[in-house]
């Protein structure tokens, strides 16, 4: 373990996939939090593994909790 | 027909049976255009994330409707029309939710826990490119 490559990227897996994977919903304000960044923007895919169709799914209820105010557009 | 779940945010100083009584209305509106209301949740006096018509906080609630299109636009009509309404937003879903919504089984437990181990996850891991390894020792020390 201690000498790993310098460079060595763990295989990274879609939180939203497999049996009990949590489902994606704009009322479920805990979870979405996971997916933004400090300034309330939303985490790119490449950073949070969310597989493409999963991330799509992600950003609409991200923005529809933001339409009702659950979320943040911008955290200062 | 189709699944509809449509939320309103109400004004902050009218009382919760007021926000009772709008949602009553409300039902009654898409029941009359042909609709069915099959469940209806308060999910309480919450502070927004933004201020919404100079206001801080607001009376939210959730119907889960079956309905034709019709009684969706004249449902949503009567919210535009009604000052007590701060925003809505109806969305049309694959099926209805029996159970309580996510937001009625969290509004119990507000424990901040879970929330903050992620952010400190998330602070080291948004700004760098690749893991140093003197960061993932500590994290996999037992393995050795």
């Amino acid at each position: 373990m201690r000498s790993r490559r310098p460079f060595f990227r763990r295989q990274k897996s879609c939180p939203f996939s497999g049996p009990n994977a949590p489902k994606i919903d704009y009322k479920d304000v805990k979870l979405l939090q996971r997916f933004v960044s400090e300034r309330g923007k939303i985490v790119p895919r490449r950073i949070t593994a969310v597989s493409s169709k999963k991330q799509r799914e992600l950003a609409r209820a991200i923005k529809r909790a933001r339409n009702l105010a659950l979320m943040p557009f911008v955290l200062d | 027909m189709s699944y509809y779940e449509s939320v309103f945010i109400a004004r902050p100083d009218i009382t919760a049976a007021q926000v009772e009584s709008l949602t009553e209305t409300f039902k009654g509106i898409v029941s009359e255009n042909g609709g069915t209301a099959t469940k209806d949740e308060y999910w309480g006096l919450k502070s927004l994330a933004y201020k919404i018509k100079k206001n801080r906080k607001g009376h939210y609630t959730m119907i889960n409707l079956e309905a034709p299109p019709a009684a969706i636009s004249e449902l949503e009509r009567n919210m535009r029309l009604n000052e007590d309404i701060l925003r809505f937003m109806t969305i049309k879903v694959d099926a209805l939710e029996e159970e309580p919504s996510v937001m009625m089984r969290n509004k119990g437990s507000r424990d901040d826990r879970g929330r903050r181990d992620d952010r400190g996850r998330r602070d080291d891991r948004a700004p760098r490119q690749e893991a140093s390894p003197q960061e993932e020792k500590p994290s996999e020390g037992g393995d050795e």
